[in-house]
């Protein structure tokens, strides 16, 4: 800052501090996938880490201590010292909307100012309804609906659009063509497309909401980061105790160039008496390097000149905390916890329900990292507040018995980080025959396609020998019908991602609470009167081999 | 000799079962014979068509392999100078080599070098899984010890799924088109080397059933009737050597496993062209007979190979 006349590219060197933050942010992105090894990259989920409002509402929400989201508190310490740097040289969605700025038509007619204190109610109503234990933050956190956005809904379209022209060639075209694309494909796969297909229930949905803060770009150069992001407003707040401020603390007001920093700050930084506002300057910059008389700085010194005052009023916050008290009041009329769906299974390790979706701040991360795409964003299962939180549907993918990566890649431990051996015993549901579909009862033919796969050592799938009518002959037959032993059953619902059974399988996984009476006195009877084959091949009566 | 033989054949495979037992014949005939009088013995007079299989014992794996290819012939007869290989293990599940689910990867990779000495240009290692491939391949500890032969004709992969391909099966009785793995179909010589474990509902798993990791589409809809369906797959892509893993095997609760007290060391592998004589003969290491397993009875009726014991040529070594 001393050296002004040796003019360093302020400019360039922040759009190279955001390309490569993006860059890293992509790259864990993509780290956040099985590797067959069962440990996850530890920084995969950093950014949820970082963000001082996934810390603070969900400590708030779950009236705990959470010690995964230490890293925010360097966030804070640098925010306090630096100001609202995070928004415009980190944040990976703030540099993504600078990209995406560049080519949308630009517009004559700026929306009110004014629009900018709305970050600050979307802020207090995230906080104070976490308090009063309703997480909302999924639907404003900014990395929830980027990440999410990503990993359910762009990230496998992407994967789809790209793989789709190689599978085609590989399978149409002559062999001097697919010489030249399979080796790009192989790169393609290996370093830059994730594993698999994975496809989401709702994935419109995510995407709509990211696509919409880009959208917003047409109205105003970071509508979303000037006026509606609360992680923003958050870190704004403390900016204001910052040390570092852009200097002098207004516009100049002799300027001699075409259009004064408070016309071009792409963070409306300046109030209508043209004050800087800290809570909304992000240091791109721009003004230190636009100024054509070298007086706009950044410093450290005082100056007498005060900033803009405060701007969300006491009306405000008192709206918002009479929203944000509201919002969980009439949700918990609207909505009976008591009778939630019974296949609404949640993943291994994932807190009670209540708790659950207090903490998850629906990142989407285990989603993303589950490698039988087998957990999906809920809508309105469990409430309004519910959406995007993460649930395993077992007709689309199953728990792996060895995998842990939900509970590791977690920011906020809604999901635990269990052991794998604890993690295995966890109980997420029990499977339960239906007779009117499972292939031995209803057509009389064999299949134990659902015993096959159940990891347990101790099968929770026996099955008893009965008669059955075979459908196709009309004739009787020997067939093993199964049923769950369910005291030793996880839920884990690979029973039920195999079942060959189209459509509706012939075996699900439901909530241990929703297992009828009368399903359960059956199952204990049958166990009783077809043991497990403790013998199995006489082999071992045998003597030696 | 190699050549000789392929010679007169087309393409694949580089010779048919009858030609090669009758080889092993007489190799085992003029056991004591030097190798250029085994050359001059003429097809037609050695013994007709009595299979051989070889069984082997021992505590270090790949020593015991290569004991068991010894009668034989090694794996030249099999593969040819050149050839692209198959070395089909299963690597179906999420389990640990001792839990005795997948085949053992010093099984594994024994087998590979031996192909690669016999001259293969190409050996590749795979397997369509129940679980999660990339952790099955980790977990089995395959991956690991195929990269560690660290030659560029191996490669271990994941299945591709745009591999598969329909196939009618002509000599289908229960099912009759089914999709397979594009890497097996066009494989110059296919190994067979699969674990010899319970199944709840096969009985066994053993070296026919082994054909499930090459094929695609819904595996759940092949268990109806499921012996007769394994025989037909068999039909289609038939194993050139199959080499049974029973070094230890899974007792209950397969093909899954996943406990201890269910797996039986036995240090013993089986090696035969004949994958029925080598599934019937492996049965027994169960204290079962060969007709208890469905596929077995299934494959001798379609006349895929010997499961009556006492006809087949069994050595051990």
């Amino acid at each position: 800052m001393k050296n002004r006349r040796l003019r360093v590219p302020w400019k360039w060197l922040r759009r190279a501090v955001q390309l490569a933050f993006l860059f890293v942010f992509l790259w864990l992105f993509r780290q956040t996938e099985s590797d067959g090894t069962g440990i996850l990259h530890p920084a995969a989920n950093l950014l949820f880490r970082l963000d001082p409002l996934v810390g603070a509402s969900a400590i708030l929400a779950g009236k705990e201590l959470i010690a995964l989201v230490w890293p925010t508190l360097i966030t804070i310490a640098l925010t306090l010292v630096l100001g609202r740097f995070f928004c415009g040289w980190v944040c990976p969605l703030g540099t993504l909307l600078d990209v995406a700025h560049r080519p949308l038509p630009k517009r004559d007619t700026p929306p009110d100012p004014r629009w900018r204190i709305v970050k600050f109610f979307l802020l207090g109503v995230v906080l104070v309804s976490a308090g009063f234990g309703m997480q909302l933050i999924g639907y404003v956190n900014p990395f929830s609906i980027l990440v999410r956005g990503l990993a359910v809904a762009v990230d496998p379209w992407l994967n789809r659009s790209v793989t789709a022209p190689f599978t085609w060639l590989y399978k149409n075209a002559p062999e001097s063509v697919t010489n030249v694309t399979e080796p790009v494909y192989e790169f393609l796969k290996a370093g830059v497309l994730p594993f698999q297909q994975n496809a989401f229930v709702w994935a419109g949905l995510s995407f709509a909401i990211l696509a919409a803060v880009f959208a917003l770009e047409l109205v105003e150069r970071r509508f979303w980061c000037r006026n509606l992001c609360p992680s923003g407003a958050l870190m704004g707040l403390m900016a204001r105790f910052a040390l570092l401020r852009r200097l002098p603390t207004r516009v100049c007001g002799h300027c001699k160039a075409v259009a004064d920093c408070d016309e071009f700050c792409r963070m409306g930084a300046f109030d209508e008496q043209e004050r800087l506002i800290p809570e909304s300057c992000n240091l791109c910059l721009d003004c230190v390097s636009g100024c054509p008389s070298g007086v706009a700085r950044f410093g450290f010194r005082k100056t007498k000149a005060a900033p803009a005052p405060l701007e969300p009023s006491r009306r405000l916050f008192l709206a918002s905390l009479a929203t944000g008290v509201a919002l969980p009041a009439v949700a918990r009329v609207a909505r009976d916890g008591s009778r939630l769906p019974d296949d609404l299974i949640r993943p291994p390790g994932a807190r009670g329900e209540r708790e659950f979706l207090d903490l998850c701040v629906r990142c989407a991360e285990c989603m993303k990292v589950c490698p039988t795409n087998a957990l999906q964003p809920a809508l309105f299962e469990s409430g309004v507040e519910g959406a995007f939180s993460p649930r395993l549907m077992a007709e689309l993918g199953y728990c792996e018995y060895n995998c842990t990566l939900c509970g590791q890649v977690c920011p906020t431990s809604a999901i635990r980080r269990l052991p794998v051996a604890e993690k295995q015993k966890f109980i997420m549901g029990k499977a339960v025959f239906d007779k009117d579909l499972c292939i031995p009862f209803a057509k009389g033919e064999s299949c134990i396609t659902c015993e096959e796969h159940c990891p347990l050592p101790e099968k929770a799938i026996l099955f008893r020998e009965a008669e059955a009518v075979v459908k196709k002959t009309g004739q009787r037959a020997i067939v093993k019908q199964p049923f769950t032993v369910l005291s030793l059953c996880i839920g884990c619902g690979i029973c039920e991602t195999k079942c060959p059974l189209p459509g509706k399988r012939g075996v699900r996984v439901v909530r241990e609470e929703t297992v009828p009476p009368d399903v359960k006195k059956e199952y204990e009877e049958l166990e009783k009167t077809n043991p497990r084959p403790a013998g199995g091949p006489a082999a071992e009566r045998a003597a030696g081999y | 000799m190699n050549e000789k033989h392929a010679a007169g054949q087309s393409s694949r495979p580089i010779f048919n079962r009858r030609q090669f037992i009758n080889r092993v014949a007489a190799w085992s005939a003029g056991a004591l014979a030097a190798p250029p009088v085994f050359q001059l013995v003429p097809q037609a007079k050695a013994a007709p068509t009595q299979p051989l299989l070889a069984v082997a014992k021992g505590a270090d794996y790949e020593a015991i392999l290569t004991k068991v290819l010894e009668p034989l012939g090694g794996l030249a007869p099999f593969v040819k100078k050149g050839a692209k290989v198959v070395v089909k293990p299963n690597i179906g599940w999420d389990r640990t080599p001792e839990q005795a689910a997948n085949t053992h990867p010093l099984l594994v990779k024994a087998m590979i070098k031996h192909c690669l000495d016999a001259g293969a240009s190409k050996v590749m290692v795979f397997d369509r899984t129940a679980n999660d491939c990339r952790l099955t391949y980790v977990t089995s500890g395959i991956r690991k010890i195929v990269e560690s032969i660290n030659d560029p004709r191996v490669s271990c992969t994941f299945v591709d799924d745009r591999k598969f391909v329909p196939v009618k099966i002509a000599k289908g009785k229960a099912v009759t088109e089914w999709d397979f793995y594009k890497d097996a179909l066009d494989a110059d010589c296919y190994i067979n080397i699969p674990v010899a474990k319970h199944h709840c509902l096969a009985g066994l798993t053993l070296g026919l059933k082994n054909i499930f990791g090459v094929v695609g589409g819904k595996r759940g809809e092949l268990h109806q009737s499921l012996g007769q369906k394994i025989a037909d797959l068999n039909t289609v892509r038939p194993s050139t050597l199959t080499v049974i893993d029973a070094t230890r095997i899974l007792l209950r609760n397969g093909p899954s496993g996943g406990k201890l007290d269910d797996v039986k060391e036995l240090h013993t592998l089986i090696a035969s062209a004949d994958t029925v004589a080598a599934d019937a003969y492996a049965t027994t290491l169960f204290d079962m007979k060969p007709d208890a397993v469905e596929s077995t009875r299934c494959a001798a009726a379609m006349g895929l190979g010997e499961m009556g014991l006492n006809k087949v040529k069994i050595v051990k070594v």
